[in-house]
């Protein structure tokens, strides 16, 4: 077995249970804890739970109008590292094909060479997001292991993965293998650090648009 | 038995001008990539080079190998070249057979101690003391060992000889094995393929000749001038690949307007060989030209990939069932733990 | 309050509290930072431990300890007694509960629900300002933070009546509303009680004040006491229902407002027998109902949204829905309604006193939000607010003037005959 048969195989296959064994744990045992009934009387002519849920999930897409300035830079460089991210996971062949595989599902994608741009611009913006975290006073303070090492394994596939299809430094099939071995540790990574807001941030501000549209506000 | 003309002196007996013979060196030369002087250089040697000896041992292998070298497309020099060599054993090629030809083997051992070469053809397998595959009631193992003793250098020509090929296959009955795993004193080229591109096995036979040492091998013991590239890189499809268009099957419109075949489990970015530069037949066409995807038949354990269809970023494994499985553990130790802190919750309310 | 710190009950605590969303918004924090963009206590010192994420810590790590992926295996680091001090400061005394850092935050987590929980396990643990649990005691022992007993109520209602010659009944069974005070109001507006007395004889609504329950402040919630949040809250409850009323007024008191409105039926376990309204809200109805009529109010003034009537209560728009065709020079500030800076002093903190030369700095974004409107009077609907805005007007010498929408009104009401 060589490096890539170990990455496409064991490694993949392994990181992949431990990822939705993770999700699965941290999420149902978020879900089912349970919450006290609400017996206050919700203002008049405000949208029920589920209604609020939605609006503030689609809400919170873009800044309040009050912080907009302020947000300029986390909402623009967040929306394009975000939006990169899932071009290149869901814009590129390659990707869409092991999602095939596991699932039959598959969909139109993108120019390869689009994707590549898009992976270096993805790739830029990671890099001005720590940036950020480094200078920004208060993104530093309040930053932790969790922050820095989530940033490292985000990263780390985008660069092997562009590094790959450059055939830079190495032969194709070892890129490829530390490509999907980087990808192996971003999966593991996901349940039990704070990529997992890939998750809580629809039940977080659900949540909130719940508790708020009940106030009326 | 050894010929004590030189190759050059055969080559003119048979109307072969020495105009004619360089231009064959150069083409040789120019397929490994070799700078121009090292061209004429090898014209020259090669022109005074003796017959060399050559053993060829076929071991557990389909003897395409050697199909695939005897209709070599290639210019008549190279039906010429089995000429100035002396293929001293060959069980397909040679007309004697029984003790006669092994005798012919150890004859040629003894004479050109340390100067023949060894080709190889198959997988040795080593399970069961080898009673797998036999010649003249020896196993594969002991007439390699035997043979390989006092060679200049072996060629393991095809996959099988190079890597174990389809006999290593799991869950490889016979315990097969590669050259280069028994054959650890001696120089060994792997000119893996299934078969080989004969210009990669007559190009080395020829470089061997004329240098007298060996070329410049890649990790895995090949000859750079053949397996340097990959598919991949050099495949006339590959601007599909960059456009996004692949053939999703062999019969739809994309594998009819000759798009990219990553997507029907084309090994080409992965594989290193010279099918997409010199082609097969004469220049004619090869594998993904014909509209099929690459085996990767020049990698090791081509046959244990995951399957041919399966395209290279897709996991291999029981990736599902181990996904439903962690599911499954996953969304029970979710509700466990959140039932296990609602229980403490509730005893703390209550207390 | 308790002289050894009790770590245990302070874990114990934050079990019993985090449920589904308190778990959620424990866990979804990405650490952006742009919280600090919308809190005032960071605006005004731009010291980053003032960002509101970092207030998640504790609740965050207790929460970990007990029920994540580690904690289920017991490898989880605890909460400790370090921790718990360390963040007393950023809980009490400079976190209002003011919600705005909700409005900013990408994944939507509510801070200020958080300070409310941490609070909590803070005083299970005996960790917080003095004077603050001093309040709530006092509120639990002797019926008011500032010591407005049954009896004082009683006394200062009948002088106030007489003195403003004015019917405020007291205790009137079988009475449609009724009405509660802040004892700040009591002690230091007076006339604001007698404003909303005049304004509710005016619209000849049947109302009335009741001994038992009177105070509407709760600092048994801002101190995080949830005994004495319950205790006082069942006060206004018992009271309302031995008077058979119907609805309950909630004066010009922010945090009451939201803790009868938003959290007795929880807090008691049983949806309340009775509506609960803002005085503003109950104004608004009237208005509507052309039970009230106002003189024109043509002062330029601007209006400060109390945090828990606006952000965290809805009723922004009622404030305005008075304001409209009464006051012609009324200008907005900016930002204003639910997006509004805080005072600095709700949620408890006015009741710190250790917190007022942070207090002092943020009342400095009040009033530079005022002078860009190019008026000088903030009026505001919260008798917190206005303590907190006068306390500092004094301090940093403000030549602006405070005032309150309620005695505006009565001001400029229509008495009919």
């Amino acid at each position: 077995m060589d490096l890539l048969d170990f990455a496409r195989g064991p490694a993949i296959n392994v990181a992949m249970a431990v990822m939705v064994f993770g999700v699965l744990w941290r999420l149902f045992a978020i879900l089912f804890l349970g919450k006290a009934p609400d017996r206050t009387v919700p203002r008049m002519g405000t949208p029920g739970p589920l209604g609020a849920a939605l609006r503030e999930i689609a809400r919170r897409m873009v800044p309040h109008p009050t912080f907009a300035f302020a947000e300029r830079f986390s909402f623009f460089n967040g929306w394009v590292f975000h939006v990169g991210l899932a071009v290149v996971v869901f814009g590129f062949r390659p990707h869409v094909l092991f999602i095939k595989n596991l699932t039959g599902l598959s969909w139109p994608t993108l120019p390869s060479g689009v994707v590549y741009v898009v992976g270096a611009i993805t790739l830029v913006s990671l890099a001005a997001a720590l940036v950020r975290r480094l200078t920004n006073p208060v993104q530093r303070f309040i930053s932790g292991l969790d922050d820095y090492f989530s940033w490292v394994v985000t990263i780390l596939p985008v660069i092997t993965g562009l590094v790959a299809v450059g055939h830079v430094g190495a032969r194709y099939e070892t890129l490829l293998a530390i490509h999907i071995l980087s990808i192996a540790v971003l999966l593991i990574w996901l349940p039990f650090g704070k990529l997992f807001h890939a998750f809580l941030v629809f039940v977080s501000r659900g949540t909130t648009g719940a508790f708020l549209a009940r106030r009326g506000v | 038995m050894a010929d004590q003309k030189t190759l050059g002196e055969r080559l003119a007996e048979h109307g072969v001008s020495r105009r004619a013979f360089v231009k064959y060196a150069s083409w040789l030369g120019s397929l490994m990539a070799l700078p121009p002087a090292t061209s004429r250089a090898m014209a020259a040697e090669l022109a005074k080079a003796k017959r060399q000896s050559v053993i060829w041992l076929s071991f557990q292998e389909c003897t395409g190998c050697t199909e695939a070298i005897t209709r070599s497309k290639g210019p008549t020099l190279e039906d010429l070249i089995f000429d100035f060599i002396s293929l001293d054993y060959h069980h397909t090629l040679q007309a004697v057979s029984g003790e006669a030809i092994e005798e012919a083997r150890h004859a040629a051992m003894k004479e050109n101690k340390g100067k023949y070469v060894v080709i190889v053809d198959g997988s040795v397998p080593m399970k069961d003391g080898g009673i797998y595959s036999t010649t003249a009631g020896h196993s594969n193992y002991d007439t390699l060992m035997e043979t390989v003793k006092d060679a200049f250098a072996v060629i393991s020509v095809g996959t099988c000889a190079a890597f174990g090929g389809i006999p290593k296959a799991n869950p490889n009955p016979t315990g097969a094995v590669s050259i280069g795993d028994l054959v650890k004193d001696k120089p060994v080229i792997n000119i893996p393929g299934c078969p080989p591109i004969p210009e990669a096995m007559t190009g080395t036979v020829a470089y061997l000749l004329s240098f007298g040492k060996v070329p410049e091998l890649d990790h895995l013991g090949r000859p750079k001038a053949f397996f340097g590239e990959n598919i991949h890189d050099r495949c006339y499809r590959r601007p599909f690949y960059e456009r996004g268009q692949f053939a999703r099957g062999f019969d739809d419109e994309g594998a009819r307007n000759g798009w990219c075949l990553y997507e029907v489990g084309c090994k080409g970015p992965t594989t290193y060989n010279a099918c997409a530069t010199m082609k097969w037949n004469g220049g004619v066409s090869f594998p993904i030209q014909s509209g099929h995807g690459c085996l990767g038949c020049s990698e090791p354990d081509f046959w244990d990939k995951g399957g041919f269809y399966v395209p290279l970023s897709a996991s291999i494994g029981p990736t599902a069932k181990l996904v439903g499985g962690a599911a499954l553990a996953g969304a029970v130790a979710g509700v466990a733990a959140a039932a296990v802190a609602r229980h403490r919750k509730s005893s703390l309310n209550k207390g | 309050m308790t002289d050894t710190i009790n770590v245990q009950a302070a874990a114990d605590k934050f079990l019993a509290l985090v449920g589904r969303p308190l778990a959620t918004w424990a866990e979804a924090c990405v650490r952006c930072g742009l919280c600090a963009e919308a809190c005032h206590f960071y605006q005004a010192t731009k010291d980053p431990k003032y960002t509101p994420a970092w207030k998640i810590l504790p609740i965050a790590k207790a929460h970990r300890a007990r029920t994540g992926f580690l904690g289920m295996l017991g490898l989880a680091p605890k909460i400790t007694e370090k921790d718990l001090k360390d963040w007393e400061e950023l809980i009490y005394d400079s976190c209002n509960m003011c919600g705005r850092c909700t409005l900013v935050c990408p994944m939507g987590i509510d801070i200020a629900t958080i300070t409310g929980a941490t609070r909590q396990a803070m005083a299970a643990a005996g960790i917080g300002p003095a004077d603050l649990f001093a309040a709530a005691d006092n509120a639990r022992d002797r019926g008011s933070p500032l010591g407005l007993s049954s009896e004082k109520l009683v006394d200062r209602l009948e002088w106030l009546a007489d003195d403003n010659e004015i019917d405020l009944p007291l205790d009137k069974k079988g009475a449609e509303v009724l009405l509660t005070v802040s004892s700040i109001e009591m002690m230091k507006y007076p006339d604001s009680i007698v404003s909303m007395g005049k304004l509710l004889n005016a619209a000849g609504v049947d109302w009335t004040f009741s001994s038992k329950g009177y105070e509407a402040t709760n600092f048994g919630y801002l101190a995080g006491k949830s005994d004495i949040a319950k205790m006082l809250t069942m006060r206004i409850v018992e009271a309302a229902e031995a008077l058979g009323v119907k609805t309950v007024i909630i004066p010009e008191c922010g945090h009451a407002y939201g803790v009868m409105r938003w959290q007795a039926a929880n807090v008691i376990g049983r949806p309340l027998p009775f509506e609960v309204f803002h005085i503003t809200e109950y104004l608004a109805k009237l208005k509507r109902e052309g039970k009230l009529e106002f003189k024109p109010f043509d002062k330029a003034f601007t209006y400060h949204d109390p945090c828990q009537i606006s952000r965290r209560g809805g009723a922004a728009g009622d404030a305005r829905y008075l304001l409209e065709g009464f006051a012609p020079n009324f200008k907005e500030m900016s930002p204003t309604a639910n997006s509004n800076w805080c005072c600095g002093g709700g949620g408890g903190v006015q009741a710190i006193a250790r917190s007022a030369p942070i207090r002092y700095e943020v009342f400095k974004i009040k009033t530079r939000q005022v002078e860009e409107t190019g008026t000088s009077t903030l009026m505001s609907s919260c008798a917190n607010c206005r303590l907190t805005l006068d306390e500092a007007k004094t301090a940093t010498k403000w030549g602006g003037e405070l005032a309150s929408i309620v005695e505006v009104l009565a001001e400029h009401l229509v008495e009919k005959d």
